[in-house]
C-alpha cells in the first residue's frame, strides 16, 4: 500500500477530486493548510501599511492506495492540479505498513 | 410464599408493561401534555396495586411507622416522558425499617425486568429535610414532589417541613443557587436556539429553562403549577398560551426522539433530525425541506422559552449587572421616553397611542445613551407594534432613528437584537418575516438566516474592537477610513433578505428586494445602487478566492472590473470577512482570512491604477470581441478565434486597435512550428516601419530580436511586448527603414536569417554585438547632464516588478538593457519604450523564470546594477 499526499492549489481542489473520482478513488483526507516552497510568500502595501504573506495558503490531499494502483494516482493528481505555474504544488509518496478498518478490523488492501 | 410473590407481581408489572406499550402506540392520538400525564397515571397504579398487594407491607407495622411513596422530578410534574426516568421516594416517618430492602426488591426489582430506569431513595422525613437542606440538588426534586400511595399525612409533614425549614430560611440563596447554576448549564450545553444539535432539556431554551422558572415561583411565590404564574401575574394570558405552545413542542420532539432511538436521550444528534421531521409529519414547503422546517420552528420555540426565561430572571431580580457602565446622566431627548434607575420606559401607552414614532425612539435613545429597556417597555413595543404601518415606515423620524441604531456601536449591548426580540424589526421591514428561524440544513451554517444577519452587523461594528473576531487588522483599518459605513450596516443587516425565498440565487433576490426596502425608507438613488450592488455580490470575493488562480493577474482584473471603484471593493471585502465570521467557525478560518485579504489587495492595486478596470476598458475588450469574431467564416472558425480571444491578455485588448488584432490572429495562424514569424509593415513613403514579431515565448526572447535588429543596422523607435495566455509572444518595434531603400527587402531577408541563427543558437549575439560596437561607449547628452536614473517599482503592481530606466539613446541601447535584465533572471511580460529626442524611459514589467515578483531589497539592488554596468559614461 502506499499513501500519496499531494500539496495543490485550493482552487485546483474540485478538479483533482473529479479526476479522482474518475479513476474510482473512493475516499481521501482534505486539509487546508499553509506553507511555502519556491514559491515564496509576498508582500503587499495598501495606504502605506505593509501586508505580508509569508505562508501561503494550499490544500492537502491524502490517499491510501494499493500500490498498484499508485501510479495511476499520481498522475492523475499532476495532470489535474497543473497550470503551469509556478506554486502548483509536490506530491509525495510513502510506503504503508499496514492499514485497519475500525468497524470491523478488517486489514491490509480490503480496510483501504 | 416466594412463587406467589412472583406471581403477583409479574401480573401487576405485566399489566404496567402492555399498558405503557398500548399507551405509546397510540402517542399521536394525544396531545403530548395529556400522553404525558396517561404516561405517569400508568405507573401510579403500578405503584398504587403493588403498594396494596406488597407482602412484605403488612410486615412493616404501617401503624408504628408509616411509609409513603412519592414521585419526584418530572414524574412529580406529571411530565412523564417516554423514556424518562421514574423518580421514587420511599419516605419513612421515624426510622428505616430492615425489611425495606425486602420492600424496594418487591416494588422496584420488576420494574427493571421490563426495562424502566428508575431512580429511588428511601429516607425519613428527617433525613429528607436534611440532606436537602445541604444540596440543593435533593432539593429541587421535591419542589416537584407528588405523593402517590401510603400515608398521605406523612407526604404533608414532608411538604411543611420543606416551606418551613428550607424554602422559607433561605429562598434568595436557593434562587442564587439555580440562577448560578443556570448560568453554568448554559455554559457547558450552548444556546440551544443557535446549535445545530440542541439539547432539549440542559440547552439554552430547553426544559430546564422551564423547571428554573417553575422552581423560583414555588419558592418565592409558593405557586402550586404552571399555571399559577399566569395567575400571579407573572406572564400575561398571551405569554402564558405561548410558553405551553412551546413547551408542548419541545415535549413532542423529546417523545419523538425516544420512540425513534428507543431509549432516553435529550440531545438533537444530526442522525435523528431528518427522521424525526418525518415522524412529526413536516412537509417540503416554501423551498424548504422537512427537517429545515422542523429545525426552524425547534429553533424558535426555544427561543421563545429563553426569552421568557430571561425576562423571568431579570424581573425576579437575579440578573447580573450588565457590563457596560450606564450614563447616570443621561437625559432623554423625548418627554415621553423617561429614565429610570438607567432604563429606558414610555411615560404612559397613551403616549404610544398618541405618537407611535416614540417606538423606535426608544431604542434610538437606549442606542445614543447605551441603556437598556424596561420588560414592561419592551412588552409595550411588542404589544403596540401593530402602529408600524406604510406611513410609519416612510418617515425621515424613523429613517434617522433607525441610522442611529444601526451605525451606533456597540460592543457589549446589541439594540438591533432587542429591536428583533421585540418583532419591531419585522415590523419594520416585513421582508424580514421570511428569513426568521429559517433553518439552512447543513454543517456549514450554525444560525438561522435572522440571527446570522444580526450577527454580522454586529461583526461590521466589531471591527477593530476588543470583540474583532476577524483577527485582521487591515479590515479594522478599512473600517476605521470608510466614509459612507451605514451603506455597509444596510448591506449587512440585508444580505441575505434573499433567502427567504424557496428558488435559487438569493444574492440576486435580495438585491431587488432590498431596493425596494431603501426605496420605502427614502434613500437616494446612488446609496440604494451600492446597496444593493454588495447585496447581489456578496459572495463574489469568496468564490474567486477559493475557486480561482489568485495568483494571476487577469483575476484580479475580473473583480475590479465588476466592482469598479476602490469604496465598493473596501466595503464587499468588510461584508464578506463579516459574513463568514457570522456564519460558524467552517466558514471562517486563518487560511480563508489569508486567501481573502491577498485578493483584496490585489483588486485594490488594479482598482487604484486604474486603466484595465475602467468602464472604458471594460467597453474596449467586448468591442473588440465583437470584431474578433465577426471576422469568422464559419462557426469553426467562430469557435476556434472564441478560444483564441480568451488568450489575449487585458493590455493587449486594451492597446491594440481592432485591424491589427485581426493581423496578429492571422500571423498567429501562419506560425506553426517555425520559431518566429514575422510581419513588416509601413510603406515607400513613411520613414517607420512596424515590424510584428509572432514567436513561442522564451526567457530574453525580446532581447534577442532587439539585438538582432542592432547588429543589422537597424535603429529602434520603440518597441512593445505582449504575452497572450497560449504563451504567445507578441513583440512590435518601430524602427527606421534602411537608408538604402533599393535594397530594403534584401536587408531584411538578411536580418531575418540573423534572427533565425540567434534563436537557434547558431550566432553568439553578444560577441557578434561587440564586435560591431567598438571604441568609445561614452555619450554626450544634449541638453541636460543627468545621471542614468532605474527605479524598481514593487508597490504598483501584485503581479509584476516594475522596472523603468531614464536614459540616453545610444546605439543598442535596447539591447543593453533588456540583456542585462535576462542576465539577471528576468523575464519581461510588458515593455514601453518611448524617446524623447535623446532622452529614453524604458519601463519593464518583468518576473523571475519562475513568474514570482522580485521583491526583496538585495535583488532590487542586483538588478538596478546590472543595468547601471552596462549603461555608457556620460560625459
Amino acid at each position: 500500500m502506499k499513501k500519496i499526499e499531494a500539496i495543490i492549489k485550493p482552487f485546483k481542489l474540485d478538479d483533482v477530486k473529479e479526476a479522482l473520482n474518475e479513476i474510482g478513488i473512493q475516499g481521501m483526507t482534505i486539509s487546508e493548510v499553509k506553507g511555502y516552497g519556491r514559491q515564496k510568500g509576498h508582500k503587499e502595501i495598501y495606504r502605506g501599511a505593509e501586508y505580508v504573506v509569508d505562508f501561503i495558503p494550499k490544500i492537502k490531499i491524502e490517499i491510501v492506495v494499493d500500490s498498484q494502483r499508485a501510479d495511476t494516482v499520481v498522475e492523475k493528481i499532476r495532470d489535474a492540479a497543473n497550470t503551469g505555474k509556478i506554486g502548483d504544488g509536490k506530491i509525495f509518496v510513502f510506503s504503508v505498513e499496514e492499514a485497519i478498518r475500525v468497524r470491523t478490523g478488517e486489514t491490509g488492501n480490503d480496510a483501504i | 410464599m416466594a412463587m406467589d410473590m412472583d406471581k403477583n407481581y409479574l401480573q401487576i408489572s405485566n399489566a404496567l408493561k402492555q399498558d405503557r406499550e398500548k399507551l405509546i402506540n397510540r402517542f399521536d392520538d394525544f396531545p403530548v401534555i395529556e400522553f404525558m400525564r396517561q404516561h405517569s397515571r400508568i405507573l401510579d397504579t403500578y405503584f398504587q396495586q403493588s403498594f396494596e398487594e406488597s407482602l412484605v407491607g403488612p410486615r412493616l407495622g404501617l401503624n408504628k411507622n408509616p411509609y409513603a411513596i412519592v414521585a419526584l422530578g418530572g414524574y412529580g410534574r406529571e411530565e412523564q416522558c417516554v423514556h424518562s426516568d421514574v423518580d421514587i421516594l420511599f419516605l419513612f416517618k421515624k426510622h428505616i425499617p430492615k425489611e425495606a430492602v425486602s420492600l424496594i426488591q418487591e416494588i422496584i426489582y420488576p420494574l427493571w425486568d421490563i426495562g424502566l430506569e428508575v431512580g429511588y431513595a428511601t429516607r425519613t422525613l428527617s433525613e429528607c429535610i436534611d440532606l436537602a437542606r445541604k444540596d440543593y440538588e435533593v432539593l429541587t426534586p421535591l419542589l416537584d414532589a407528588r405523593f402517590i400511595c401510603g400515608m398521605s399525612i406523612l407526604f404533608s409533614d414532608l411538604m411543611t417541613a420543606t416551606r418551613e425549614k428550607i424554602l422559607n430560611k433561605r429562598s434568595k440563596n436557593i434562587v442564587d443557587w439555580l440562577v448560578k447554576t443556570n448560568t453554568d448549564r448554559h455554559q457547558h450545553f450552548g444556546d440551544s436556539t443557535y446549535l445545530l444539535e440542541p439539547n432539549l432539556k440542559e440547552g439554552h431554551g430547553g426544559l430546564r429553562d422551564y423547571h428554573t422558572m417553575l422552581w423560583i415561583g414555588r419558592i418565592k411565590l409558593n405557586i402550586r403549577q404552571a399555571r399559577d404564574l399566569e395567575y400571579f401575574g407573572h406572564l400575561s394570558h398571551d405569554e402564558y398560551l405561548a410558553v405551553t405552545d412551546a413547551l408542548s413542542f419541545i415535549w413532542r420532539v423529546r417523545n419523538n426522539l425516544h420512540l425513534e432511538t428507543g431509549r432516553k436521550v435529550d440531545q438533537l444528534y444530526f442522525e435523528n433530525q431528518i427522521k424525526l421531521a418525518k415522524s412529526m409529519n413536516f412537509i417540503n414547503a416554501n423551498g424548504l425541506q422537512p427537517v429545515e422546517k422542523f429545525l426552524g420552528t425547534l429553533h424558535s420555540k426555544m427561543d421563545y422559552m429563553k426569552q421568557r426565561h430571561l425576562i423571568f430572571l431579570s424581573e425576579h431580580g437575579h440578573v447580573k449587572k450588565p457590563r457596560y457602565r450606564r450614563n447616570r446622566n443621561a437625559a432623554s431627548s423625548f418627554d415621553k421616553i423617561n429614565i429610570t434607575n438607567g432604563t429606558l420606559e414610555f411615560s404612559s401607552a397613551e403616549a404610544i397611542l398618541g405618537s407611535s414614532e416614540l417606538l423606535i425612539h426608544i431604542f434610538e435613545e437606549s442606542a445614543r445613551l447605551k441603556l437598556p429597556l424596561t420588560t414592561e417597555a419592551k412588552r409595550m413595543v411588542a404589544e403596540f407594534g401593530y402602529l408600524v404601518n406604510e406611513r410609519f415606515r416612510s418617515s425621515d423620524n424613523v429613517v434617522n432613528a433607525f441610522e442611529v441604531v444601526l451605525k451606533e456601536p456597540a460592543p457589549a449591548f446589541n439594540v438591533l437584537r432587542e429591536m428583533f426580540n421585540t418583532g419591531f424589526l419585522v415590523r419594520l421591514i416585513p421582508e424580514l418575516k421570511d428569513i426568521v428561524n429559517r433553518i439552512q440544513y447543513d454543517e456549514y451554517h450554525l444560525y438561522p438566516v435572522d440571527k446570522h444577519l444580526l450577527r454580522t452587523v454586529q461583526a461590521v461594528k466589531n471591527f477593530g474592537n476588543d470583540l474583532d473576531e476577524s483577527g485582521c487588522i487591515l479590515c479594522a483599518n478599512i473600517w476605521k477610513g470608510l466614509k459612507n459605513r451605514k451603506l455597509l450596516l444596510w448591506a449587512a443587516l440585508l444580505h441575505d433578505v434573499g433567502k427567504g425565498l424557496p428558488e435559487k440565487g438569493h444574492s440576486h433576490r435580495g438585491a431587488e428586494i432590498s431596493r425596494d426596502i431603501l426605496a420605502r425608507f427614502g434613500y437616494n438613488a446612488a446609496d440604494i445602487d451600492t446597496i444593493a450592488f454588495l447585496i447581489r455580490e456578496h459572495l463574489l470575493l469568496v468564490k474567486i478566492a477559493t475557486r480561482r488562480d489568485i495568483h494571476d493577474e487577469e483575476t484580479a482584473i475580473h473583480c475590479a472590473r465588476i466592482i469598479k471603484k476602490v469604496s465598493r471593493l473596501q466595503m464587499l471585502y468588510l461584508l464578506t470577512v463579516a459574513d463568514c465570521i457570522s456564519t460558524g467557525p467552517n466558514a471562517w478560518s486563518d487560511w480563508t482570512a489569508t486567501l481573502l485579504r491577498d485578493l483584496f489587495l490585489k483588486i485594490s492595486n488594479i482598482l487604484q491604477k486604474g486603466e484595465l478596470a475602467t468602464q472604458q476598458a471594460v467597453k474596449t475588450s467586448a468591442h473588440k470581441k465583437e470584431v474578433v469574431l465577426a471576422s469568422a467564416s464559419s462557426d469553426t472558425e467562430a469557435a476556434e478565434l472564441e478560444k483564441l480571444y480568451q488568450y489575449m491578455s487585458p493590455r493587449y485588448l486594451l492597446y491594440m486597435p481592432d485591424d491589427e488584432i485581426l493581423n496578429d490572429i492571422k500571423l498567429f495562424r501562419s506560425l506553426g512550428d517555425r520559431s518566429f514569424v514575422w510581419n513588416i509593415g509601413g510603406n515607400e513613403a513613411v520613414n517607420s516601419r512596424t515590424v510584428r514579431v509572432c514567436a513561442q515565448d522564451r526567457p530574453g526572447l525580446f532581447s534577442k530580436i532587439a539585438g538582432t535588429f542592432t547588429l543589422s543596422g537597424i535603429d529602434i523607435l520603440n518597441g512593445q511586448i505582449f504575452t497572450w495566455r497560449n504563451n504567445l509572444a507578441l513583440d512590435i518595434f518601430h524602427v527606421k527603414p534602411p537608408p538604402d531603400r533599393l535594397f530594403e527587402q534584401d536587408r531584411w531577408h538578411r536580418t531575418e536569417k540573423v534572427l533565425n541563427d540567434t534563436l537557434s543558437g547558431s550566432l553568439d549575439l553578444s560577441e557578434a554585438l561587440n564586435q560591431k560596437i567598438k571604441g568609445d561607449r561614452s555619450i554626450k547628452p544634449r541638453a541636460s547632464k543627468l545621471p542614468h536614473h532605474i527605479v524598481v517599482d514593487n508597490h504598483s503592481s501584485s503581479f509584476f516588478t516594475i522596472i523603468e530606466v531614464f536614459t540616453y539613446d545610444f546605439p543598442g541601447l535596447l539591447f543593453t538593457v533588456t540583456d542585462a535584465l535576462f542576465s539577471s533572471g528576468l523575464d519581461i511580460w510588458v515593455a514601453k519604450i518611448s524617446t524623447n529626442v535623446d532622452q529614453v524611459v524604458d519601463v519593464f514589467y518583468v518576473r523571475d523564470f519562475d513568474g514570482q515578483k522580485v521583491d526583496s531589497e538585495d535583488q532590487a539592488t542586483a538588478i538596478k546594477a546590472a543595468i547601471e554596468e552596462r549603461l555608457p559614461r556620460i560625459v
